[in-house]
Protein backbone atom coordinates (compact mmCIF):
# COMPACT_ATOMS: atom_id res chain seq x y z
CA UNK A 1 0.00 0.00 0.00
CA UNK A 2 0.97 3.62 -0.95
CA UNK A 3 -0.61 6.34 0.94
CA UNK A 4 -0.32 9.94 -0.52
CA UNK A 5 -3.12 11.06 1.12
CA UNK A 6 -1.18 13.41 3.82
CA UNK A 7 -2.82 16.38 3.13
CA UNK A 8 -6.36 15.05 4.27
CA UNK A 9 -3.84 13.41 7.62
CA UNK A 10 -0.75 11.74 7.87
CA UNK A 11 -0.08 8.10 8.09
CA UNK A 12 1.77 6.36 9.33
CA UNK A 13 2.56 8.17 12.66
CA UNK A 14 5.72 8.02 14.47
CA UNK A 15 5.74 5.36 16.82
CA UNK A 16 5.85 7.63 20.08
CA UNK A 17 2.91 9.16 19.10
CA UNK A 18 0.84 5.91 19.66
CA UNK A 19 2.97 5.23 23.20
CA UNK A 20 2.42 8.79 24.40
CA UNK A 21 -1.39 8.27 23.95
CA UNK A 22 -0.95 5.00 25.68
CA UNK A 23 0.99 6.47 28.61
CA UNK A 24 -1.56 8.89 28.95
CA UNK A 25 -4.43 6.40 29.70
CA UNK A 26 -2.40 4.11 31.45
CA UNK A 27 -0.36 6.39 33.65
CA UNK A 28 -1.68 10.07 33.59
CA UNK A 29 -5.37 9.52 32.99
CA UNK A 30 -6.83 12.56 34.97
CA UNK A 31 -8.04 15.99 33.91
CA UNK A 32 -5.54 19.04 33.75
CA UNK A 33 -6.04 21.88 35.60
CA UNK A 34 -8.93 21.01 37.52
CA UNK A 35 -7.26 19.51 40.61
CA UNK A 36 -4.23 19.39 43.12
CA UNK A 37 -3.66 15.22 43.18
CA UNK A 38 -1.21 13.46 40.75
CA UNK A 39 -2.70 12.42 37.79
CA UNK A 40 -4.45 15.88 37.22
CA UNK A 41 -1.20 17.22 37.27
CA UNK A 42 0.45 14.50 35.62
CA UNK A 43 -2.25 15.16 32.56
CA UNK A 44 -1.62 18.99 33.06
CA UNK A 45 2.58 18.38 32.76
CA UNK A 46 1.42 16.86 29.30
CA UNK A 47 -0.66 19.76 28.27
CA UNK A 48 2.05 22.41 28.86
CA UNK A 49 5.10 19.98 27.87
CA UNK A 50 3.15 20.11 24.44
CA UNK A 51 2.46 24.11 24.25
CA UNK A 52 5.99 24.08 25.21
CA UNK A 53 7.43 22.09 22.08
CA UNK A 54 4.66 23.69 19.65
CA UNK A 55 5.33 27.21 20.80
CA UNK A 56 9.48 26.39 20.31
CA UNK A 57 8.33 25.00 16.85
CA UNK A 58 6.87 28.40 15.77
CA UNK A 59 9.24 30.41 17.14
CA UNK A 60 6.59 31.73 19.35
CA UNK A 61 8.21 33.19 22.57
CA UNK A 62 5.43 32.94 24.69
CA UNK A 63 3.98 29.78 25.06
CA UNK A 64 0.45 31.13 26.41
CA UNK A 65 -0.05 32.71 23.00
CA UNK A 66 -0.59 28.91 21.68
CA UNK A 67 -4.06 28.05 22.33
CA UNK A 68 -5.33 24.43 21.62
CA UNK A 69 -8.16 23.74 19.50
CA UNK A 70 -10.19 20.60 18.03
CA UNK A 71 -8.34 21.41 14.38
CA UNK A 72 -7.59 24.20 12.18
CA UNK A 73 -11.28 24.73 11.40
CA UNK A 74 -12.08 25.41 14.60
CA UNK A 75 -9.02 27.65 15.25
CA UNK A 76 -9.96 29.45 12.11
CA UNK A 77 -13.34 29.83 13.33
CA UNK A 78 -12.32 31.32 16.62
CA UNK A 79 -10.00 33.72 14.48
CA UNK A 80 -12.45 34.57 12.25
CA UNK A 81 -15.61 35.00 14.51
CA UNK A 82 -13.55 36.32 17.32
CA UNK A 83 -12.71 39.39 15.70
CA UNK A 84 -14.78 40.03 12.74
CA UNK A 85 -18.21 42.80 13.33
CA UNK A 86 -20.88 43.52 10.94
CA UNK A 87 -19.27 46.74 8.97
CA UNK A 88 -15.81 45.17 9.15
CA UNK A 89 -14.06 44.59 5.61
CA UNK A 90 -12.14 41.21 5.17
CA UNK A 91 -9.92 40.28 2.53
CA UNK A 92 -9.33 36.81 1.32
CA UNK A 93 -8.23 34.59 -2.00
CA UNK A 94 -9.37 32.45 -4.42
CA UNK A 95 -7.59 29.70 -3.50
CA UNK A 96 -8.83 29.06 0.32
CA UNK A 97 -10.11 25.56 1.76
CA UNK A 98 -14.03 25.73 3.14
CA UNK A 99 -12.50 26.42 6.69
CA UNK A 100 -12.52 30.11 6.13
CA UNK A 101 -14.28 30.46 3.15
CA UNK A 102 -17.80 29.18 4.78
CA UNK A 103 -17.06 31.16 8.03
CA UNK A 104 -16.62 34.58 5.60
CA UNK A 105 -19.41 33.86 3.60
CA UNK A 106 -21.54 32.72 7.15
CA UNK A 107 -20.24 36.78 8.09
CA UNK A 108 -21.23 38.06 4.89
CA UNK A 109 -24.33 37.39 5.53
CA UNK A 110 -24.07 39.14 9.42
CA UNK A 111 -23.08 42.60 7.50
CA UNK A 112 -19.37 42.09 7.11
CA UNK A 113 -18.07 43.17 3.55
CA UNK A 114 -15.85 40.02 1.74
CA UNK A 115 -13.29 40.95 -1.40
CA UNK A 116 -12.04 37.69 -2.65
CA UNK A 117 -8.95 38.57 -4.88
CA UNK A 118 -8.55 36.22 -7.59
CA UNK A 119 -5.53 33.88 -7.77
CA UNK A 120 -3.83 33.18 -11.30
CA UNK A 121 -4.73 29.51 -12.65
CA UNK A 122 -1.48 28.13 -10.88
CA UNK A 123 -3.12 29.20 -7.77
CA UNK A 124 -0.36 32.28 -7.53
CA UNK A 125 -1.97 35.09 -6.09
CA UNK A 126 -1.15 38.35 -7.68
CA UNK A 127 0.49 40.66 -5.15
CA UNK A 128 -0.61 44.03 -6.90
CA UNK A 129 -3.87 42.90 -7.24
CA UNK A 130 -4.30 42.31 -3.46
CA UNK A 131 -2.22 45.23 -2.28
CA UNK A 132 -4.75 47.30 -4.32
CA UNK A 133 -7.79 45.25 -2.32
CA UNK A 134 -6.58 45.77 1.26
CA UNK A 135 -7.95 49.45 2.33
CA UNK A 136 -8.21 51.63 5.24
CA UNK A 137 -11.05 49.99 6.99
CA UNK A 138 -9.67 46.68 5.93
CA UNK A 139 -10.05 44.32 9.64
CA UNK A 140 -8.02 41.54 8.56
CA UNK A 141 -6.41 39.32 5.15
CA UNK A 142 -6.61 35.55 5.70
CA UNK A 143 -5.32 33.31 3.49
CA UNK A 144 -3.89 29.91 3.11
CA UNK A 145 0.07 29.28 3.40
CA UNK A 146 -0.11 26.13 1.48
CA UNK A 147 -3.20 25.61 -1.09
CA UNK A 148 -4.54 22.22 -0.23
CA UNK A 149 -5.55 21.46 -4.14
CA UNK A 150 -2.46 23.14 -6.29
CA UNK A 151 0.50 23.00 -3.52
CA UNK A 152 1.04 26.39 -4.60
CA UNK A 153 2.99 28.72 -1.84
CA UNK A 154 1.92 31.74 -0.48
CA UNK A 155 4.13 35.03 -0.04
CA UNK A 156 3.18 35.04 3.65
CA UNK A 157 6.19 37.72 4.57
CA UNK A 158 5.39 39.84 1.53
CA UNK A 159 1.72 39.57 2.38
CA UNK A 160 2.37 40.24 6.35
CA UNK A 161 4.31 43.52 5.42
CA UNK A 162 1.31 44.39 3.00
CA UNK A 163 -0.97 44.12 5.89
CA UNK A 164 0.94 45.90 8.79
CA UNK A 165 1.61 49.15 6.14
CA UNK A 166 -2.09 49.35 6.54
CA UNK A 167 -2.64 47.85 10.47
CA UNK A 168 -4.53 45.10 8.95
CA UNK A 169 -4.11 42.25 11.38
CA UNK A 170 -2.85 38.92 9.11
CA UNK A 171 -4.39 35.54 9.79
CA UNK A 172 -2.56 32.46 8.15
CA UNK A 173 -3.98 29.19 7.07
CA UNK A 174 -0.99 26.92 7.96
CA UNK A 175 -3.25 23.14 7.39
CA UNK A 176 -0.65 22.33 5.17
CA UNK A 177 2.33 23.78 6.40
CA UNK A 178 2.97 23.15 10.20
CA UNK A 179 5.47 20.97 10.44
CA UNK A 180 6.27 20.27 6.59
CA UNK A 181 7.30 24.01 5.83
CA UNK A 182 9.38 26.10 8.50
CA UNK A 183 7.34 28.81 10.30
CA UNK A 184 8.76 31.44 12.59
CA UNK A 185 5.86 33.37 13.63
CA UNK A 186 8.06 36.69 14.86
CA UNK A 187 10.43 36.59 11.76
CA UNK A 188 7.40 36.26 9.60
CA UNK A 189 5.47 38.89 11.59
CA UNK A 190 1.91 37.20 11.74
CA UNK A 191 -0.76 38.32 13.81
CA UNK A 192 -2.69 34.79 14.15
CA UNK A 193 -2.12 31.36 12.82
CA UNK A 194 -3.92 28.62 12.70
CA UNK A 195 -2.62 24.63 12.68
CA UNK A 196 -4.28 21.20 12.49
CA UNK A 197 -2.25 18.73 14.48
CA UNK A 198 -2.81 15.56 12.80
CA UNK A 199 -1.21 16.13 9.30
CA UNK A 200 2.44 17.75 9.42
CA UNK A 201 2.95 17.63 12.95
CA UNK A 202 2.01 13.62 12.41
CA UNK A 203 -0.15 14.22 16.04
CA UNK A 204 -3.70 12.38 16.25
CA UNK A 205 -6.52 13.51 15.01
CA UNK A 206 -9.22 16.41 17.13
CA UNK A 207 -5.77 17.86 17.39
CA UNK A 208 -4.82 21.86 16.57
CA UNK A 209 -4.40 25.47 17.60
CA UNK A 210 -4.22 28.79 17.39
CA UNK A 211 -1.48 31.22 17.70
CA UNK A 212 -2.45 34.79 18.91
CA UNK A 213 0.53 37.56 19.01
CA UNK A 214 0.24 39.82 22.15
CA UNK A 215 -1.82 42.55 22.05
CA UNK A 216 -4.48 40.79 19.39
CA UNK A 217 -8.12 40.32 21.25
CA UNK A 218 -10.99 37.73 20.33
CA UNK A 219 -14.00 36.67 21.20
CA UNK A 220 -13.97 33.48 22.40
CA UNK A 221 -16.00 31.39 19.99
CA UNK A 222 -17.12 28.79 23.10
CA UNK A 223 -17.31 29.75 27.15
CA UNK A 224 -17.69 27.58 29.88
CA UNK A 225 -15.32 25.59 32.80
CA UNK A 226 -11.49 26.37 32.44
CA UNK A 227 -10.50 24.91 36.09
CA UNK A 228 -9.42 28.90 36.67
CA UNK A 229 -10.93 31.97 38.44
CA UNK A 230 -13.63 29.88 39.30
CA UNK A 231 -15.34 31.90 42.13
CA UNK A 232 -15.99 34.12 38.50
CA UNK A 233 -19.17 33.21 36.78
CA UNK A 234 -17.90 35.26 33.95
CA UNK A 235 -15.36 33.90 31.24
CA UNK A 236 -11.64 34.97 32.26
CA UNK A 237 -9.91 37.03 29.68
CA UNK A 238 -6.41 35.56 30.06
CA UNK A 239 -4.55 32.79 27.66
CA UNK A 240 -4.63 30.21 27.09
CA UNK A 241 -7.81 29.79 29.30
CA UNK A 242 -10.30 32.37 27.43
CA UNK A 243 -10.38 30.28 24.75
CA UNK A 244 -9.73 26.45 26.51
CA UNK A 245 -13.33 26.24 27.85
CA UNK A 246 -14.40 22.02 28.41
CA UNK A 247 -11.66 19.35 29.09
CA UNK A 248 -9.04 19.55 26.38
CA UNK A 249 -8.42 16.18 24.43
CA UNK A 250 -5.14 15.56 26.49
CA UNK A 251 -4.54 12.19 24.82
CA UNK A 252 -4.37 13.72 21.85
CA UNK A 253 -2.13 16.83 22.88
CA UNK A 254 0.34 13.83 24.46
CA UNK A 255 0.43 12.50 21.04
CA UNK A 256 0.50 15.59 18.99
CA UNK A 257 3.63 16.54 21.09
CA UNK A 258 5.56 13.41 20.34
CA UNK A 259 4.48 14.29 16.70
CA UNK A 260 6.22 17.56 16.95
CA UNK A 261 9.27 16.16 19.34
CA UNK A 262 10.13 14.04 16.41
CA UNK A 263 9.64 16.74 13.91
CA UNK A 264 12.12 18.66 16.00
CA UNK A 265 15.05 16.10 16.24
CA UNK A 266 14.54 15.31 12.00
CA UNK A 267 14.22 19.72 11.52
CA UNK A 268 11.60 20.94 9.68
CA UNK A 269 14.13 22.03 7.05
CA UNK A 270 14.81 18.45 6.16
CA UNK A 271 11.17 17.69 5.87
CA UNK A 272 10.12 20.24 3.43
CA UNK A 273 13.90 19.27 1.21
CA UNK A 274 12.10 16.12 1.19
CA UNK A 275 8.87 16.60 0.49
CA UNK A 276 10.22 19.15 -2.53
CA UNK A 277 12.03 16.50 -3.81
CA UNK A 278 9.49 14.18 -4.27
CA UNK A 279 7.12 16.60 -5.84
CA UNK A 280 9.87 17.34 -8.43
CA UNK A 281 10.60 13.65 -8.88
CA UNK A 282 6.76 13.52 -9.60
CA UNK A 283 6.24 16.43 -12.06
CA UNK A 284 8.73 15.89 -13.55
CA UNK A 285 7.68 12.13 -14.39
CA UNK A 286 3.90 13.21 -14.94
CA UNK A 287 4.61 15.77 -17.28
CA UNK A 288 5.97 13.01 -19.73
CA UNK A 289 3.14 11.02 -19.34
CA UNK A 290 0.42 11.86 -22.35
CA UNK A 291 -2.84 12.87 -21.28
CA UNK A 292 -1.99 13.94 -17.95
CA UNK A 293 -2.96 17.63 -17.25
CA UNK A 294 -1.15 18.98 -13.88
CA UNK A 295 -2.09 22.36 -11.58
CA UNK A 296 -0.04 24.31 -9.57
CA UNK A 297 3.43 25.81 -10.20
CA UNK A 298 5.76 23.94 -12.21
CA UNK A 299 8.71 24.95 -9.66
CA UNK A 300 8.95 22.80 -6.82
CA UNK A 301 10.59 24.81 -4.90
CA UNK A 302 6.75 27.03 -5.12
CA UNK A 303 4.91 24.52 -3.69
CA UNK A 304 4.59 22.55 -0.63
CA UNK A 305 3.88 18.17 -0.93
CA UNK A 306 0.62 18.56 -2.65
CA UNK A 307 0.42 17.94 -6.16
CA UNK A 308 -2.84 17.94 -8.44
CA UNK A 309 -3.16 16.40 -11.95
CA UNK A 310 -6.33 14.86 -14.31
CA UNK A 311 -5.95 11.88 -16.74
CA UNK A 312 -7.42 12.85 -20.02
CA UNK A 313 -10.93 11.66 -20.64
CA UNK A 314 -11.67 9.78 -16.93
CA UNK A 315 -12.91 11.01 -14.21
CA UNK A 316 -10.63 12.09 -11.08
CA UNK A 317 -12.86 10.00 -8.65
CA UNK A 318 -12.45 6.94 -12.06
CA UNK A 319 -8.91 7.56 -11.60
CA UNK A 320 -8.80 7.30 -7.61
CA UNK A 321 -10.83 4.19 -8.07
CA UNK A 322 -8.01 2.43 -10.10
CA UNK A 323 -4.96 3.69 -8.50
CA UNK A 324 -6.90 2.08 -5.18
CA UNK A 325 -8.22 -1.21 -6.24
CA UNK A 326 -5.46 -1.78 -8.83
CA UNK A 327 -1.88 -0.49 -7.62
CA UNK A 328 -3.27 -0.38 -3.85
CA UNK A 329 -2.47 4.15 -4.03
CA UNK A 330 -4.45 5.64 -1.71
CA UNK A 331 -5.54 9.32 -3.13
CA UNK A 332 -7.70 11.81 -2.80
CA UNK A 333 -10.15 12.49 -5.56
CA UNK A 334 -12.70 15.64 -6.17
CA UNK A 335 -12.75 18.96 -4.91
CA UNK A 336 -10.90 18.80 -1.84
CA UNK A 337 -13.83 20.82 0.23
CA UNK A 338 -11.81 23.74 -1.68
CA UNK A 339 -14.74 24.68 -4.53
CA UNK A 340 -13.33 28.59 -4.88
CA UNK A 341 -9.62 26.79 -5.54
CA UNK A 342 -11.16 24.56 -8.53
CA UNK A 343 -12.99 27.09 -9.85
CA UNK A 344 -9.24 29.14 -9.92
CA UNK A 345 -7.56 26.07 -11.58
CA UNK A 346 -10.39 25.32 -14.08
CA UNK A 347 -11.37 21.99 -12.82
CA UNK A 348 -14.70 23.15 -11.19
CA UNK A 349 -16.75 21.35 -10.72
CA UNK A 350 -15.20 17.81 -11.28
CA UNK A 351 -11.99 18.45 -9.73
CA UNK A 352 -8.67 16.86 -9.45
CA UNK A 353 -6.63 13.49 -8.34
CA UNK A 354 -4.22 14.95 -5.82
CA UNK A 355 -1.00 13.20 -4.64
CA UNK A 356 0.00 14.76 -0.93
CA UNK A 357 3.53 13.22 0.08
CA UNK A 358 4.91 13.44 3.78
CA UNK A 359 8.12 12.11 5.70
CA UNK A 360 7.45 8.03 5.30
CA UNK A 361 7.21 8.24 1.49
CA UNK A 362 9.83 7.98 -0.65
CA UNK A 363 11.21 7.97 -4.22
CA UNK A 364 10.31 4.73 -5.12
CA UNK A 365 6.75 4.49 -4.12
CA UNK A 366 6.95 8.31 -6.71
CA UNK A 367 8.28 5.78 -9.82
CA UNK A 368 5.40 2.65 -8.63
CA UNK A 369 2.80 5.60 -8.89
CA UNK A 370 4.55 7.00 -12.27
CA UNK A 371 4.42 3.77 -13.47
CA UNK A 372 0.81 3.44 -12.93
CA UNK A 373 -0.33 6.61 -14.16
CA UNK A 374 1.65 5.47 -17.94
CA UNK A 375 -1.07 2.50 -17.34
CA UNK A 376 -3.28 4.53 -16.75
CA UNK A 377 -3.16 6.90 -19.52
CA UNK A 378 -2.62 4.08 -22.20
CA UNK A 379 -5.86 2.95 -20.84
CA UNK A 380 -7.65 5.92 -21.27
CA UNK A 381 -6.23 6.93 -24.31
CA UNK A 382 -7.63 3.87 -25.65
CA UNK A 383 -10.87 4.39 -24.35
CA UNK A 384 -11.32 7.52 -26.28
CA UNK A 385 -10.63 5.82 -28.96
CA UNK A 386 -13.02 3.59 -29.38
CA UNK A 387 -16.02 6.17 -27.40
CA UNK B 1 8.48 24.82 52.91
CA UNK B 2 6.77 27.35 53.82
CA UNK B 3 5.87 29.62 50.66
CA UNK B 4 3.24 29.01 48.27
CA UNK B 5 2.75 30.51 44.79
CA UNK B 6 -1.10 30.60 43.69
CA UNK B 7 -1.56 31.26 39.57
CA UNK B 8 -4.59 32.25 37.62
CA UNK B 9 -4.25 29.09 35.10
CA UNK B 10 -2.79 25.90 35.53
CA UNK B 11 -0.63 26.64 32.40
CA UNK B 12 1.46 29.33 34.72
CA UNK B 13 1.94 26.75 37.51
CA UNK B 14 3.10 24.18 35.35
CA UNK B 15 5.31 26.31 33.62
CA UNK B 16 6.44 27.69 37.00
CA UNK B 17 7.48 24.11 38.00
CA UNK B 18 9.32 23.15 34.95
CA UNK B 19 11.07 26.79 35.44
CA UNK B 20 12.12 26.79 39.26
CA UNK B 21 13.40 22.88 38.95
CA UNK B 22 15.54 23.44 35.89
CA UNK B 23 17.08 25.96 38.40
CA UNK B 24 17.38 23.83 41.03
CA UNK B 25 15.20 24.90 43.80
CA UNK B 26 12.57 22.76 45.79
CA UNK B 27 9.45 23.05 44.39
CA UNK B 28 6.26 20.98 45.01
CA UNK B 29 2.70 21.71 43.10
CA UNK B 30 -0.24 21.34 45.70
CA UNK B 31 -4.22 21.16 45.35
CA UNK B 32 -4.58 25.10 45.56
CA UNK B 33 -5.69 26.25 49.34
CA UNK B 34 -9.44 28.01 48.77
CA UNK B 35 -8.71 29.58 51.83
CA UNK B 36 -5.51 31.66 50.19
CA UNK B 37 -6.98 32.16 46.22
CA UNK B 38 -10.09 30.88 44.75
CA UNK B 39 -8.37 30.61 41.02
CA UNK B 40 -6.32 28.12 39.87
CA UNK B 41 -6.72 24.19 40.79
CA UNK B 42 -2.83 23.72 41.56
CA UNK B 43 -0.03 25.99 43.96
CA UNK B 44 3.34 25.67 44.19
CA UNK B 45 5.21 25.12 47.33
CA UNK B 46 8.42 26.98 47.77
CA UNK B 47 10.94 28.05 50.29
CA UNK B 48 9.54 31.43 51.39
CA UNK B 49 13.28 33.05 52.39
CA UNK B 50 14.14 32.49 48.35
CA UNK B 51 11.08 34.38 47.36
CA UNK B 52 12.90 37.80 45.80
CA UNK B 53 15.17 35.00 43.45
CA UNK B 54 12.21 32.99 42.99
CA UNK B 55 9.71 35.48 41.25
CA UNK B 56 12.82 36.97 39.56
CA UNK B 57 12.92 33.73 38.08
CA UNK B 58 9.76 33.58 36.99
CA UNK B 59 9.27 36.98 35.32
CA UNK B 60 12.30 36.90 33.51
CA UNK B 61 10.26 33.36 31.81
CA UNK B 62 7.01 35.38 31.45
CA UNK B 63 5.36 33.49 34.34
CA UNK B 64 2.41 35.10 35.57
CA UNK B 65 1.39 34.80 38.92
CA UNK B 66 -1.63 35.75 41.49
CA UNK B 67 0.09 36.13 44.39
CA UNK B 68 2.83 34.83 46.87
CA UNK B 69 1.76 33.55 50.38
CA UNK B 70 3.90 32.44 53.69
CA UNK B 71 1.50 29.25 54.09
CA UNK B 72 2.27 26.26 55.37
CA UNK B 73 -0.89 23.53 55.27
CA UNK B 74 -2.33 22.28 58.30
CA UNK B 75 -1.60 18.47 56.81
CA UNK B 76 1.78 19.14 56.95
CA UNK B 77 1.17 18.08 61.09
CA UNK B 78 -0.82 15.56 59.46
CA UNK B 79 2.38 12.41 59.55
CA UNK B 80 4.05 14.20 62.64
CA UNK B 81 0.65 13.06 64.57
CA UNK B 82 0.35 9.74 63.25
Amino acid sequence: MIYFDNAATSWPKPPAVCAALSDYFGDAGGNPGRAGHRMSVAAARIVENAREAVAELFHANDSSRIVFTQNATHALNLALYGLLRPGDHVVTTSIEHNSVMRPLRHLETLGVELTVVACGVDGMVDLDRLHHALRSDTRLLVTTHGSNVAGTLMPVAALASFAHEQRILYLVDASQTAGAIPIDVQHLDLDLMAFTGHKGLLGPTGTGGLYIREGVALSPLIRGGTGSDSAHETQPEFLPDAYESGTLNVAGIAGLAAGVNFLSEIGIDAVKTHEQKLVAQFLAGASEIPGITLYGPRDGALRCGVVSFNVNGVTPSEVGLILDESFGICARTGLHCAPAAHRTLGTFPMGTVRFSFGWFNSPAEIDVALAALRQIGVWARSELATH
Amino acid sequence: MDGLISFFASHHAMRAEAVLKSSGWAVRLIPGPKDLSPNCGVALRFEYAQRENVLAALVAKNVRIDGVHCYRPRSDDWSVRR
